[in-house]
C-alpha cells in the first residue's frame, strides 16, 4: 500500500515554550483506519489540527497524494478532500438534518433559491450509501448526540471528503452507541475512505483500527499494526512505563486516633440539614475513603474541616486538639489539604511555580522568611521548589515560570508536593485525581499510598469508586448529608457501596 | 522584563504614529509638533525638572492604584485620599512651628496619615458591614471633595482672601529645590523604591500579590486575608495622601479651590496603562506628565492647540491597553522563531 499522506518532522511550539510537536513523522495509507493514541497533552490533537490547517506548524513538510501541501485554513483542506470532526459539535439545532448538511454548499435554482428537493435527495442518497441510521428530515434539536455526530460526518462526506479526521468522537457517546459508530466507520474504510481516529481509550482503538500511532510528550513513539500489539504494550508506550492496574496496598496496622469529627451538623441559611450528625475518625497509617455521589455533603464537609464555614454544632479535632472554631492558619499547622479544583482553591495560576509552592510553608517554616518574618527568603523558597521538583518529578522549565504553564498533572504534583512537604499528621484529599490523565492519576495514587506508609492519617473524598477501592482501608458512604454506612474494604463490594451511595442508610433488619 | 519593555515601547511608538496621523488630518506638521512637545518636557533641563515635578502626584496616585488593584482591593478613592492628605498636611503646616528638618517629615507623615485614614474608613466598612470598597471609595471621594471645599471656605479660610483658600503653610515646611530639581521628586522615587521592595520582597507583599490573584487560595493557605486587605487599603491610601501633601508643599504652599482634582484620575489611568506594574507606573507616569507639560510649551511655538495632549493621552491609553496581549504574542513569536532556527533543534 502506498502512503496517502506523509507528515515529516513536524514541529509545533506554542508560545512561550510549550513544545506540542517535537519532530513528528508519520504516514497514513489510503483506506486504512489509523488511530493516534496518547495521554492528554501528548500532541495528538495538535498533529491533526496541523494537518487540517487549523494550526500552522513551525517546521515540517506534509505531502498529500504525492504532492507537497500546506493548508492555511480548514476550507483549503476540505477542498482537497480532508475533513475533521471536532469534539464539540457545531450544528444549528432548529434546522433539519439535511439543512445542516447542505448548509454552505446548497444546490440552487435560479435567483439563488435553494433547491430543497435536490438537497434532500442528495442527503438521502449519502445516508443510504453509507447505511447511516439517520432521518434526514428530523430536527437536529430532536436527535441524540450520537446522531449529531453522524450529521457532522455526513456533512464532510457530502463535500466529498475522502480523509476523515475524528477527534475523540467516543468521548461524548454512551457505551451502547459506540459499536454502531464503529460499524459505520468500518464501512467508510471499506469504501476507500481513510480515517484518522484520535483517542486515548485503548480498548476501542484496538477494536477499530488497522494501525496505531502512539504519541508521548509531543513525540511519536511508534506506529504499530493492530495484530502485533496488546493493550499492555500500548499502555507502556503511551506512559513510558508499566501501568499498575491493581492495588498494591499492603496490610498495615493502624495506630492512634488523629482526626475526629463528633456529632457534626451543618445547616443551610434556610435551615436545611446539609450535614447531619457526622461522626468519624481517622487513625495514623489509615486511608479513609468518603464515597458518595457528588453534592451529598462533600463540599460542606470540606468547608467545615478547612474553616471556610462554621458548623451549626459538633466538634472537629486533630490529635486531641479541637479546631472547630480555629483560624485557618491554626488548622494548617495540623492538616494538609489537596483541593479538587486546582485553579480555584489550590493555586494562583498566574503566579510563579515557586510562589505557589511556598504558600503555607512561608507561615509555618521560619526558613522561608528573614528579619523576623518580615521579608520573604526567596532564595530558600527557590531551593525548596527545586527540591520539590526532584522529589515529585515535576516537569517544569523553571521555578519562575507561571503555574499555568504546567500541564494539569504537573500542577497537581506541585500542589501535592507542597502539601505533603508540610509535616502535618492529617491529610485531607478532595478528589485529588479529578481531570488528570492515566499516568498522573497513577502517580497521585502512589503518593497517597506513600502518605499511608509514612503513618499519616488520610481522608480521601472521591466520586470514583474504583479509586476508593484501590486506596482506602475503610469506606464511609455519604448520602444526603448523613453517613449511610461504614465498611472495611475487604468486607464489601463495589455493588454494596454503590447501593448505599444511591439509597442511603440500610433499612434496619 | 525585557519583553515588557519592548512591548511597551512598541505600544508607545504605534500610539505616537496614530497621533501623527490625527495631526496630519488636522493640517499640522507632526514632526514639528512632537519636537516641540518633547523639547518642552524632556529634552531640555528646565522643562525636564518641571515634568518630573508634575509627575509626582501622577506617579504616586498611579502607584496607589497599581498596588491596590494587583492586591485585589478595588481602591478607587485616590482623589478623595489625595485631598484628605493635602488638607491634613496643610493644616499641620499652618499650625505647627518647627524647624524645616523636622517639620517636612512631620507634614509628609500627616499627609500619608490623612490619606490612610480616609482609605481605612472604606476598609472598616467592608470588614464590619461587608460593604463593597469599590462603591464606598468612590462615594468617599465626593464627601472628601465637599468636605475640603467647606474646610477651606469656612473654618480655615485665609482672612481677606477673595476665593476659598487657606493661608500659606509655614515656609519651613516648603519642599526646597536642589540644583533646579524639586525634592518632591526624590521623595517620589523613594516611595516607588520602598513600594517595590514591599510588594516584591516582603512577606506581606507576597501575600498581597497571591491574594490579589486568588484570595480563596491565599485564605486556604493560611493567610489572614482581612488583615492583608486592611493593610493594602491603608498603604495605598497613604500613597495617595502623600501625593496630595507633596502637591501642597512643592507647589502653591496652600490649599486652593479645585486643587489636584484630576491628578488622581490620571494616576488611575496610568495604573491601568502600566498593567499594575510598579516600575511601569513610574515610567508611564513620567511619560504622561511629559505630554501634559510639553503641551503648554508646544502651544507657544506652534499653532497646535495644547488640547492635542488630551487626544494623545487617549490614543496612548487605548493603543497600549488594547494591544498589550497582541504585542506580547508577537514578541513571543519573534523569540520563538530565533530558538527554532537555532542549532539546538
Amino acid at each position: 500500500m502506498t502512503d496517502l499522506i506523509t507528515m515529516r518532522n513536524m514541529v509545533k511550539i506554542f508560545p512561550p515554550n510549550v513544545t506540542a510537536l517535537d519532530h513528528v513523522s508519520v504516514a497514513f495509507r489510503k483506506g486504512e483506519i489509523h488511530s493516534i493514541v496518547g495521554e492528554n497533552g501528548a500532541g495528538k490533537s495538535t498533529l491533526m489540527k496541523v494537518l487540517y490547517g487549523l494550526v500552522p506548524p513551525n517546521e515540517g513538510a506534509i505531502t498529500y497524494e504525492g504532492q507537497p501541501v500546506r493548508f492555511h485554513n480548514p476550507g483549503e483542506a476540505i477542498a482537497r478532500g480532508i475533513g475533521m470532526v471536532h469534539q464539540e459539535i457545531l450544528l444549528i439545532p432548529e434546522y433539519t438534518v439535511w439543512e445542516n448538511i447542505v448548509l454552505g454548499m446548497e444546490p440552487v435554482l435560479s435567483l439563488g433559491r435553494v433547491d430543497r428537493e435536490k438537497s434532500r435527495r442528495l442527503v438521502k442518497e449519502k445516508v443510504d450509501e453509507f447505511q447511516f441510521n439517520l432521518d434526514p428530515d428530523a430536527l437536529v434539536s430532536d436527535i441524540s448526540v450520537a446522531a449529531r455526530q453522524k450529521v457532522e460526518i455526513l456533512k464532510l462526506l457530502y463535500r466529498n471528503v475522502s480523509v476523515l479526521i475524528l477527534d475523540e468522537p467516543t468521548a461524548v457517546l454512551t457505551p451502547q452507541e459506540i459499536p454502531q459508530l464503529f460499524a459505520e466507520l468500518h464501512r467508510l474504510g471499506d469504501n476507500g475512505h481513510t480515517i484518522l481516529f484520535v483517542s486515548h481509550r485503548l480498548d476501542e482503538v484496538l477494536d477499530l483500527s488497522d494501525r496505531i500511532t502512539i504519541m508521548r510528550r509531543g513525540k511519536k513513539v511508534d506506529t504499530v499494526a493492530v495484530g502485533t500489539t496488546s493493550k499492555e504494550d500500548l499502555a507502556r508506550m503511551m506512559i513510558g512505563r508499566e501501568v499498575i492496574f491493581t492495588s498494591r496496598r499492603i496490610p498495615k496496622q493502624t495506630g492512634e486516633k488523629v482526626f475526629q469529627i463528633e456529632a457534626l451538623n451543618f445547616k443551610s441559611p434556610e435551615g436545611r440539614d446539609l450535614l447531619k450528625n457526622i461522626n468519624l475518625e481517622v487513625r495514623t497509617g489509615e486511608i479513609v475513603g468518603i464515597a458518595g455521589v457528588e453534592g451529598n455533603g462533600q463540599f460542606e464537609l470540606v468547608n467545615t474541616i478547612m474553616g471556610l464555614s462554621e458548623p451549626s454544632s459538633g466538634k472537629i479535632s486533630v490529635q486531641g486538639e479541637e479546631i472547630t472554631h480555629a483560624s485557618i492558619l491554626e488548622r494548617r499547622r495540623l492538616l494538609a489539604f489537596v483541593p479538587q479544583d486546582r485553579g480555584r482553591m489550590g493555586a494562583a495560576i498566574n503566579a510563579s511555580i515557586m510562589e505557589n509552592a511556598s504558600m503555607t510553608h512561608h507561615l509555618l517554616d521560619p526558613a522561608f522568611t528573614r528579619w523576623k518574618g518580615l521579608l520573604m527568603n526567596f532564595r530558600f523558597a527557590g531551593q525548596f521548589t527545586e527540591e520539590l521538583q526532584k522529589l515529585f518529578s515535576v516537569n517544569m522549565s523553571s521555578k519562575d515560570a507561571p503555574f499555568k504553564s504546567l500541564s494539569g498533572g504537573n500542577q497537581q504534583k506541585v500542589i501535592l508536593g507542597r502539601e505533603l512537604l508540610l509535616p502535618n499528621p492529617f491529610v485531607l484529599l478532595d478528589q485529588p485525581t479529578r481531570g488528570l490523565d492515566v499516568g498522573s492519576i497513577e502517580y497521585v495514587h502512589e503518593q497517597i499510598l506513600r502518605m499511608r506508609s509514612e503513618d499519616r492519617a488520610v481522608m480521601l473524598i472521591s466520586a470514583d469508586l474504583e479509586e476508593i477501592f484501590l486506596l482506602a482501608d475503610r469506606i464511609l458512604v455519604l448520602n444526603r448529608g448523613t453517613l449511610a454506612g461504614e465498611r472495611r474494604v475487604e468486607e464489601t463490594t463495589v455493588e454494596e457501596i454503590g447501593l448505599l451511595m444511591l439509597q442511603g442508610r440500610e433499612e434496619p433488619a | 522584563m525585557i519583553k515588557k519593555l519592548v512591548t511597551g515601547l512598541m505600544g508607545v511608538f504605534i500610539a505616537l504614529l496614530l497621533g501623527a496621523v490625527l495631526m496630519l488630518l488636522q493640517g499640522y506638521n507632526p514632526l514639528e509638533t512632537y519636537a516641540a512637545l518633547f523639547q518642552f518636557s524632556l529634552l531640555r533641563p528646565t522643562p525636564l525638572a518641571t515634568t518630573l515635578k508634575n509627575s509626582v502626584p501622577l506617579v504616586l496616585t498611579g502607584l496607589s492604584a497599581s498596588i491596590a488593584f494587583a492586591s485585589g482591593a478595588i481602591n478607587l478613592g485616590q482623589p478623595g485620599q489625595l485631598l484628605m492628605g493635602a488638607l491634613a498636611a496643610t493644616l499641620g503646616g499652618i499650625y505647627l512651628d518647627l524647624p524645616a528638618p523636622i517639620l517636612i517629615p512631620v507634614l509628609l507623615l500627616l499627609g500619608m496619615l490623612g490619606g490612610a485614614l480616609w482609605a481605612g474608613l472604606a476598609a472598616l466598612l467592608r470588614l464590619a458591614f461587608n460593604m463593597n470598597e469599590f462603591i464606598v471609595t468612590l462615594m468617599l471621594n465626593m464627601i472628601a471633595d465637599l468636605f475640603t471645599a467647606w474646610a477651606i471656605a469656612f473654618p480655615f479660610m485665609e482672612k481677606g482672601a477673595n476665593s476659598p483658600r487657606t493661608p500659606p503653610v509655614n515656609p519651613a515646611g516648603w519642599i526646597p529645590e536642589i540644583g533646579g530639581i524639586n525634592l518632591s521628586v526624590v521623595i517620589m522615587l523613594v516611595a516607588v523604591a520602598v513600594s517595590w521592595f514591599l510588594f516584591n520582597k516582603w512577606k506581606a507583599g507576597y501575600e498581597w500579590r497571591i491574594g490579589g490573584q486568588n484570595s480563596l487560595f491565599a485564605r486556604l493557605g493560611g493567610c489572614n486575608t482581612n488583615k492583608n486587605f486592611t493593610a493594602v487599603m491603608l498603604t495605598t491610601g497613604a500613597l495617595a495622601g502623600l501625593a496630595g501633601c507633596l502637591i501642597i508643599l512643592a507647589g502653591p504652599h496652600r490649599f486652593l479651590r479645585g486643587l489636584g482634582a484630576n491628578y488622581a484620575w490620571d494616576g488611575i489611568m496610568v495604573a491601568i496603562v502600566a498593567n499594575n506594574g510598579i516600575i511601569a507606573t513610574l515610567l508611564y507616569g513620567i511619560f504622561f506628565a511629559a505630554i501634559q507639560t510639553g503641551a503648554l510649551g508646544m502651544e507657544l511655538v506652534t499653532n497646535v492647540p495644547s488640547e492635542i495632549s488630551l487626544v494623545l493621552q487617549a490614543v496612548l491609553v487605548l493603543v497600549i491597553v488594547a494591544s498589550r496581549g497582541l504585542l506580547e504574542t508577537i514578541v513571543d513569536r519573534w523569540s520563538l522563531r530565533k530558538r527554532v532556527r537555532g542549532p539546538a533543534t
